[in-house]
């Protein structure tokens, strides 16, 4: 029952901030709503951080090595994603938000999901988690009521829709190879013929689909950038950490005696990924559709991790994925507060940002250096670990354009600080006000995103944990 | 903590000073008081490093041993240590980067749009430069060396002139393009060394098969040669200097592409010796292009700064010449190089801000006789002119003279009579030099005044005359007892020669 409490306190939280909706008196019940959900989800958060590793239900929820650490990313990015959505719900912009009551609880239920997804341990909950998790972003994606962001939604479900169906058909083929519904009992039965490949196909299609790897990404553009800001955030940060769970499931329970013959494939997806994310984040106007490439290119990145074949691999993902939600999440508190201040998504809008808001510029300035992997920001260490175990496995034309990307990539956020720093000042930049939530949320997620690369207990934490994780799981050359 | 983190965290804490200082007015304080406390720290780590060195004299080992090191592990897991020290090479940088952003400071005494963050900025860049000179662990040192590569693209794109943001993203663009290769390489040497540690005196243990140092070899030279101004990656550098304000001309040229030269030994040739050897002659061949190059490219030059960045391109050449050219006398030549031409084009570069502070052009047809007006200026400018073309008794001939003979005199892996032809080819270029210097400070400074606007300028103040007279001594100094660099950096280089020679027999020291 333990091991279930994180899960159960964000759950009960949905429910009791949608059920005080229903019988509130105050017409506003914004503050409530952000507040409460903020205490549950802070308080599965501790639990998590403090809770022991063991099983449940027969074996079919278990928690154990690393998994607490996807649930603290789950739960930190929404954290800080919640505190700069606060502001948007009393926002006089086009994009505010209303019903902030259901807004948190389908935040909460998709959160819920995602950790479930973490934690189970056959094919059925895994699904069931997953769509738990995915179908309150479809809603949230189309929370403002416009044609914009209702299209964007739908294109979102839609193809949501088939990469679910696509995944499943590959559970259905896992499971008539096999047998077993249970992960760990999947793996040593599989032989490697026709049918295997055609499920792993399969599986990695959904997968690339949450994880927005080319060429499945073609939603993410469209979706960003109709999708509320803070939706858009949360997409790009924990909706990607969930398909990187489901992948880490699949990967190493149901197809470990085979990881190897996935490499050079995986090589191929990071390449394509990254390289598409970069090249055409240059062109991009838009501030958010601009962050949707970047996050793509994020997941190519990523993927580099899966080339290893050494404790050190698993744990530079872990490692990369906490501080790419940092650093993006931080981004991404600019950009929301920018846009729904000034009513302006665009790139130019930026302009003089740093004439009459220095801190916030720099605030900007820093994370997008920490996702263009700058030292001495986390952004780059993370990213350096990648490389060196794509290096480790041999990879070396594959870090060869991976450094190049970066190089890119620079060259694309450089723009956007240019925008702030060597433009004039925008003529018709409002005032902006902040609120002593969004400030403390910015200042975790900057702090963090310069802390965790300096200081090195967070990376060595995870790599120990990994260790103990590997060691339950019998990964076929994986030491 | 130890003298040398201090020498890294004094810029670093200045920086942070003068972010919150509350005054405005008091920023340059800030930043000169930092900065010259950093000078003094410098001048005492230096003359504790000679002391050390000499009571070691006796027993060679020692004697080319890392001095004053500190280590802590950091990423223990992945064998990242925080490893600091310092040798005779890595000394001299130093004491070269302590002067240039001491004088650099007094240089942009007159700049008040956004000090606070140009005055930051400065300073957070040469913490790079500092961190990069003096750590002895590849992941710390490549985190060091893009910090002091990054910054330089807001201090060019906000504070600069001309067409700044295309000078600013092309310079940072190009050098990003030079770490994505040293990032590769560097995994590479981690990787290959099977250790298991970024420390690279103990990579230097490892001696890698051949196949590997013939690949990973040129990607880290190139690597490095983009910063060092290597032909043909060169085009960042008379753009990105022509359009920097002052003080980050100064850095750049005179520390920043140091890195380039400084890695290019360190790193490359030190722990690669084999690729070396088969890429030696190659790369002499590039860089005699770039000597000549950037000497002819200089005479046609209008403009002071692309002027002096062009002779800059040739000057940073021969440190490469020197590297490449495998022996004692070339590799002496191009330490001692790269701090002549750092002081020497410091004082450039700071002569140029002054001199188009006051006349507002840069351009050199429209200049004429203002020595007249200003003769601190112009005696400044000809003492740095000639050490340039290599006048003995300047720091410039010695370097210059120690780089040609060792090209000359060749080494055993590499095909003597090409060596040599190449060596004269870049020997001719101190006459195209001697052309571009007395010709263009000769129709700047001498003659009569041909635009009465120039009647009423002034010398130099106070401020300007301590920068360029601390440069020019430096200058001076270096060029009549260049024994005290000889005395740092010899020792430091015999491990280097060691590692080319596959016997590892002790080379000669000579004196």
């Amino acid at each position: 029952m333990n091991i279930f409490l994180p899960e159960l306190t964000v759950l009960a939280t949905g429910l009791i901030v949608l059920i005080y909706d229903l019988f509130a008196i105050k017409k506003d019940n914004s503050k409530f709503s952000t507040y409460f959900s903020l205490l549950g989800l802070i308080l599965a958060f501790v639990l998590v951080a403090l809770g022991d590793s063991g099983q449940a239900l027969g074996g079919r929820f278990a928690v154990e090595g690393i998994e607490p650490w996807f649930k603290l990313i789950f739960l930190g990015s929404s954290i800080l994603t919640l505190t700069f959505t606060a502001e948007t719900f009393t926002s006089k912009a086009q994009e505010k938000l209303n019903h902030p009551a259901e807004f948190h609880t389908m935040m909460l239920f998709s959160i819920t999901g995602m950790m479930f997804l973490v934690s189970s341990r056959d094919l059925i909950s895994l699904y069931v988690s997953l769509e738990l998790a995915t179908i309150p972003l479809f809603l949230l994606a189309a929370w403002t009521k416009n044609i914009r962001s209702g299209e964007g939604s739908l294109k979102y479900l839609l193809s949501g829709a088939l990469a679910s169906a696509i995944l499943l058909y590959g559970f259905g083929l896992l499971y008539g190879l096999t047998g077993e519904m249970s992960l760990a009992q999947i793996g040593p039965k599989l032989t490697a013929n026709p049918a295997l490949w055609l499920a792993a196909g399969m599986v990695l299609a959904g997968v690339g689909f949450k994880l927005t790897l080319f060429p499945f990404h073609m939603w993410a553009p469209d979706t960003y950038e109709s999708a509320p800001t803070s939706i858009t955030a949360f997409l790009s940060v924990a909706s990607k950490a969930a398909g990187l769970a489901l992948f880490f499931q699949l990967y190493y329970r149901v197809f470990s005696t085979h990881t190897l013959s996935f490499q050079f494939i995986i090589s191929l997806f990071a390449a394509a990924t990254m390289t598409l994310g970069n090249v055409v984040a240059i062109k991009q106007k838009n501030i958010k559709r601009f962050m949707a490439y970047s996050a793509i290119s994020q997941a190519g990145y990523l993927m580099m991790g899966f080339l290893g074949t050494s404790h050190e691999s698993t744990a530079s993902i872990i490692f990369y994925l906490l501080v790419y939600a940092l650093t993006n999440l931080t981004a991404f508190a600019v950009i929301v507060h920018h846009t729904h201040n000034q009513d302006d998504e665009s790139i130019e809008g930026l302009r003089g940002l740093s004439l009459s808001h220095p801190i916030l510029a720099l605030i900007f300035m820093i994370a997008l250096f920490g996702l263009a992997g700058i030292p001495p920001l986390s952004g780059f260490v993370g990213k350096f670990f990648l490389f060196s175990v794509a290096a480790k496995s041999g990879y070396y034309w594959l870090v060869t354009i991976a450094a190049l990307n970066s190089t890119v990539s620079l060259y694309y956020y450089l723009r956007i600080i240019r925008q702030m720093y060597i433009e004039p000042l925008n003529p018709q930049e409002h005032p902006m006000k902040s609120s002593g939530l969004f400030k403390m949320g910015l200042g975790i997620g900057v702090l963090g995103s310069v802390v965790c690369g300096l200081i090195p207990m967070i990376y060595e934490h995870i790599d120990t944990n990994t260790i103990e994780w590997l060691s339950t799981l019998h990964v076929l050359g994986m030491k | 903590m130890g003298i040398l983190s201090w020498l890294i965290l004094i810029p670093f804490l200045t920086a942070l000073a003068v972010i919150f200082t509350p005054d405005s007015k008091k920023i340059r304080w800030v930043a000169l008081i930092g900065t010259g406390i950093h000078l003094v720290v410098t001048a005492v780590a230096s003359w504790r490093y000679l002391e050390l060195i000499q009571g070691n004299f006796d027993s060679k080992a020692l004697f080319t041993q890392l001095q004053m090191t500190e280590k802590l592990p950091w990423f223990a897991s992945l064998g990242i240590q925080y490893f600091l020290g310092v040798d005779g090479i890595s000394m001299l940088m130093t004491i070269l980067t302590s002067i240039i952003i001491f004088t650099g400071v007094l240089a942009s005494w007159d700049v008040e749009n956004r000090a606070r963050e140009f005055y930051s900025l400065l300073l957070i860049l040469v913490t790079g430069v500092f961190g990069v000179f003096l750590s002895f662990d590849l992941f710390l040192f490549f985190m060091f060396y893009e910090v002091a590569v990054l910054p330089m693209y807001l201090l060019i794109g906000v504070w600069g002139t001309g067409p700044k943001e295309y000078s600013a993203m092309k310079l940072t663009l190009m050098l990003m393009v030079g770490s994505a290769l040293l990032l590769v390489g560097f995994l590479a040497l981690y990787h290959g060394s099977g250790l298991h540690t970024f420390d690279f005196t103990q990579i230097a243990t490892v001696r890698f098969p051949k196949e590997f140092q013939f690949w990973v070899f040129p990607t880290i030279f190139i690597g490095f040669g983009i910063l060092g101004a290597l032909y043909p990656f060169h085009t960042w550098s008379p753009d990105g200097h022509a359009s920097a304000p002052t003080a980050v001309s100064m850095l750049h040229a005179g520390v920043l592409m140091k890195m380039g030269g400084y890695g290019a030994l360190r790193i490359a040739v030190y722990l690669l010796p084999d690729g070396a050897k088969d890429w030696g002659l190659f790369f002499m061949g590039l860089t005699t292009i770039n000597i000549l190059y950037g000497a002819f490219g200089a005479i046609k030059q209008k403009d002071l700064k692309f002027f002096t960045a062009y002779s800059s391109v040739s000057h940073c050449g021969m440190v490469l010449f020197g590297v490449a050219s495998l022996n004692m006398l070339g590799f002496k030549g191009a330490v001692y190089q790269m701090f002549s031409h750092g002081i020497m084009t410091g004082l450039f570069f700071s002569l140029i801000g002054m001199v188009y502070g006051r006349t507002h052009t840069r351009i050199i047809s429209e200049m004429g006789g203002i020595a007249k007006v200003m003769p601190w200026l112009a005696t400044c400018f000809y003492i740095g002119g000639f050490a340039s073309l290599g006048l003995p008794g300047l720091a410039g001939f010695v370097a210059e003279s120690h780089i040609f003979l060792g090209g000359f005199f060749g080494n055993v892996w590499s095909d003597i009579t090409v060596m040599r032809i190449l060596t004269i080819l870049a020997t001719m270029s101190i006459v195209v030099t001697a052309v571009y210097v007395l010709r263009g400070l000769g129709s700047v400074f001498l003659g009569p005044i041909t635009d009465h606007h120039f009647d009423g300028l002034t010398d130099a103040k106070l401020t300007e005359k301590l920068c360029t007279g601390i440069l020019v001594a430096t200058l001076i100094f270096a060029g009549v007892f260049p024994i005290f660099m000889g005395h740092m950096i010899e020792g430091s280089l015999v491990p280097i020669l060691n590692r080319l020679q596959a016997s590892g027999a002790l080379a000669a020291i000579g004196h």
